[in-house]
């Protein structure tokens, strides 16, 4: 019937206006908080600290099988060095940078490396090794999301090509996955393991 | 900062291959390092210098500038030989059995590298005559002065110390006497970390018995991820046991004998990825003792509890002490002061305590109450009018308690077998003696007076009795004419004084005793049906007394039925129909066998009044 037609619509009508008043302003909410969301500075939400080194012993492990591995590697020798971080520390100097000094280095020499790894990439061309390279690159992903965690600052890879840190020129496949073995075993843990969000963890 | 002591500081640059190699020596006294006096030399780190990119003059300045800023200097006094303290020569030990190469280098906690190998085959050596050259990557060669020190057993060796310790780096050293290479070898610095053992070491004792608390402390290291070993045992034994923890600096000991002298020491080693060592020496053992397990706080606690314990109980028992005897010492009911004076004045004789009580007859309910239905009560009344006193159903006086009263159901001779209700033989013999008794009475009728008469037909008295002196009949057996109305399952008695010879058997039946009833129901049917003429047969003696039976429980005879049968086989005579108005009346019953007579008194009142006004 068209009167019942008429009626259901003028029943809904007014229940969707009142709906629409009302909710009027959690939906100005809603839309403000999006926005808000979109355009927040790009700080993530912090990330539980992970203090457990179980996780960098795993990777360093992994490089030296990398290392081993690439010994056997016949073609593996360049022409063109490799720029890797120098894993060397001393630690009483390490002992006297402070802790953001220490997380640049750190990641700067982590960049280094993952530089290296995918021009090593394409110069080699047995898919056995590339398994290796793959796994030390994503290796290397993953400690930068565990230093993240460690609230250390972000680090942006420099413009230009140049370093100033201290890096070393490696021209071997193995020389390079040596070089990531002590690195990671060397400065990075170092870092991590005195990392001051750990300290007052433990403390 | 360039710190100036008295001692002299040198040092060289070198601008090689781009980079700029700076060696800086001087001689100085660290106490700390050495414990007392020695040689030591320190090279600054110059590695950092190399690589930048400036023009080598300037490059050297400031390097220099750089270097010199490492240089501290402390006075010293150059020794030729010199000692070293306790915990190097340890290492030292140690490391002799450790390490095979030459040199034998480690690293300490403070990541202070110690290079030495044994010179044996000449005497007289002196250190001037060593080189020690070691080579990190992209550092460059440098060399270390070499120092002559020796332990106890008079072994000198030559050695070469804090000298730059790079970690992660492959370090090359060269040992050269002269100009011959005598020793080779490449280490990793991160790789010979010989720590101190751990400190502190302190044992404690917890509340459980048996147990130990070990705690210790982290010898000095940069990592603080180390792996200790414990070693516990008995003091003096050798048979110890080892525990290895990781990580932490304490540790539960368990299991312990009590009473024993345990002794403890500890030593650590690295285990991180980082780093790499031996196990360090053992610390000094501490000892301790543990305590016996009978402990004397248990032992007085323990002894409280029971006293509290004691107390309680104590005081349980004497207040609820009668409670409790007569727990523990139940008595044993006595019958005394039911049957009084029965064993004080009678001495247990209990006929002469029947024969002198009065009041007491309680003995007879204890009858009714506790055996079985008791039989029907059935009045056989063969119109002998003459009050057998055969009939006296008096209970005989000797008989017990539990089986004279009540059940007086006599069903003599032939007639023994229509009785359903088992027999018993108290009963038995009780007829007996009462058929005996009654054909005495047959031979030798004696009137009676009404009194007797209703005397011996206890309470069951129908009312025919009023009539029956009227009635009287001489036939014994013979039933004369008017039957009264006498209905067999209504009238609980009749009485031998029916007198109009008439007599039907009445069986009174008992609540309970169905058979019973049921056999008297046949027998009366018997008698009323079988025979309506009222020509009763000759049933001798037996009909002629009625057996009594107070079972002390009242039946609703319906009159209407028995009144129909009786019309039957009747004249029409004055219908007596007996209303049972017998109730159950123990007190009556208690005195029934004395007074039976007068409850007989009373019933047979009752019945007149009944049977005159029925029958008007």
């Amino acid at each position: 019937m068209d009167l019942d037609g008429a009626n259901e619509r003028n029943g809904e009508t007014p229940l969707r206006d009142y709906v629409d008043s009302v909710m009027e302003i959690p939906r100005l909410f809603a839309v403000l908080l999006i926005v808000l969301g979109w355009i927040s500075p790009g700080l993530p939400s912090p990330l539980w600290p992970i203090c457990d080194l179980r996780a960098l012993d795993h990777f360093v492990k992994k490089a030296q099988e990398a290392e081993a591995a690439m010994r056997s590697c016949k073609e593996c020798s360049f022409t063109t060095p490799f720029t890797v971080p120098q894993p060397s520390v001393d630690y009483n100097a390490w002992r006297k940078k402070d802790s953001e000094q220490q997380a640049l280095e750190v990641q700067t020499g982590l960049w280094l490396l993952s530089q290296a790894l995918l021009s090593l990439k394409t110069s080699v061309s047995n898919t056995a090794l590339h398994s290796h390279i793959d796994n030390n690159l994503g290796n290397i992903v993953s400690i930068g999301q565990v230093l993240r965690s460690l609230s250390f600052p972000d680090y942006t890879p420099p413009e230009t090509a140049s370093v100033t840190t201290d890096t070393w020129r490696v021209t071997s496949a193995s020389a390079l996955f040596q070089v990531q073995f002590n690195f990671l075993r060397g400065k990075v843990r170092l870092l991590m393991s005195h990392a001051p969000v750990c300290q007052q963890a433990v403390s | 900062m360039i710190q100036h002591s008295t001692g002299v500081c040198d040092g060289v640059a070198k601008s090689m291959g781009g980079y700029l190699m700076v060696t800086l020596w001087t001689t100085t006294d660290d106490r700390r390092n050495l414990g007392n006096k020695g040689t030591k030399l320190y090279t600054p780190k110059k590695c950092n210098s190399i690589f930048v990119q400036t023009d080598d003059q300037k490059m050297t300045n400031v390097s220099l500038a750089r270097v010199l800023a490492f240089c501290f200097l402390l006075c010293i006094s150059k020794d030729s030989i010199a000692e070293v303290s306790k915990e190097l020569e340890v290492k030292v030990n140690m490391l002799l059995q450790y390490e095979k190469d030459d040199p034998k280098c480690f690293l300490n906690g403070t990541v202070q590298i110690f290079c030495f190998w044994e010179e044996r085959d000449e005497d007289n050596g002196t250190a001037d005559q060593y080189t020690f050259r070691y080579t990190y990557p992209y550092c460059g060669a440098a060399v270390c002065p070499v120092t002559v020190f020796s332990i106890g057993g008079g072994r000198t060796f030559y050695s070469c110390d804090n000298f730059q310790a790079t970690l992660y780096v492959p370090l090359s050293i060269e040992v050269l006497r002269g100009e011959q290479l005598i020793h080779n070898r490449t280490v990793f610095n991160d790789h010979i970390i010989l720590l101190d053992p751990p400190g502190n070491l302190t044992l404690r004792t917890t509340a459980k018995p048996g147990q130990l608390k070990v705690n210790w402390v982290q010898p000095v290291f940069i990592d603080g991820d180390l792996q200790y070993e414990i070693s516990y045992a008995v003091r003096g034994s050798q048979m110890g046991k080892r525990d290895v923890v990781r990580s932490k600096t304490d540790l539960l000991l368990q299991n312990l004998l009590p009473g024993a002298n345990y002794s403890v020491r500890a030593r650590a080693r690295p285990q991180s990825s980082g780093f790499n060592g031996w196990w360090s020496a053992w610390s000094d053992p501490v000892t301790i003792r543990i305590p016996n397990e009978t402990d004397p706080l248990i032992l007085s606690m323990s002894l409280i509890i029971s006293f509290i314990f004691l107390l309680l109980s104590l005081t349980i028992f004497l207040n609820h002490r009668k409670f409790l005897s007569k727990v523990l010492w139940p008595t044993i009911p006595s019958p005394e002061s039911k049957f009084p004076d029965l064993f004080t004045v009678y001495k247990g004789d209990f006929q002469e305590w029947m024969n002198q009580s009065t009041g007491s007859m309680r003995w007879i309910p204890v009858h009714y109450y506790m055996e079985e239905p008791v039989a029907p009560l059935e009045v056989l009344s063969e119109v002998t009018v003459r009050p057998t006193p055969a009939s006296r159903v008096s209970p005989p006086k000797d008989t017990q308690g539990a089986e004279a009263d009540g059940a007086r159901r006599l069903e003599v001779g032939e007639h023994e077998v229509e009785r359903d209700s088992p027999v018993r033989w108290a009963e038995l013999q009780h007829e007996a003696w009462m058929l005996e008794h009654l054909r005495n009475l047959h031979q030798h009728p004696a009137p009676l007076s009404q009194s007797s008469l209703l005397e011996s037909q206890d309470a069951y008295i129908s009312l025919n009795n009023s009539q029956k002196p009227e009635e009287e009949e001489e036939t014994p057996g013979k039933e004369g004419g008017g039957l009264e109305e006498i209905l067999e399952e209504s009238i609980p008695l009749q009485t031998l004084f029916a007198g109009t010879g008439t007599r039907s058997s009445t069986s009174h039946s008992d609540l309970g005793s169905l058979q019973q009833s049921s056999g008297s129901g046949r027998l009366s049917a018997q008698s009323s049906l079988e025979y309506p003429n009222q020509t009763w047969p000759p049933h001798g003696p037996s009909y002629t007394y009625m057996a009594v039976a107070d079972s002390g429980v009242s039946m609703d005879y319906s009159p209407m039925s028995s009144s129909q049968i009786a019309d039957a086989e009747q004249k029409h005579k004055p219908r007596v129909i007996y209303t049972n108005e017998y109730k159950n009346e123990l007190p009556l019953h208690k005195h029934w066998p004395l007074m039976g007579a007068a409850n007989g008194l009373l019933r047979a009142d009752l019945m007149d009044s009944a049977a005159s006004k029925h029958q008007t």
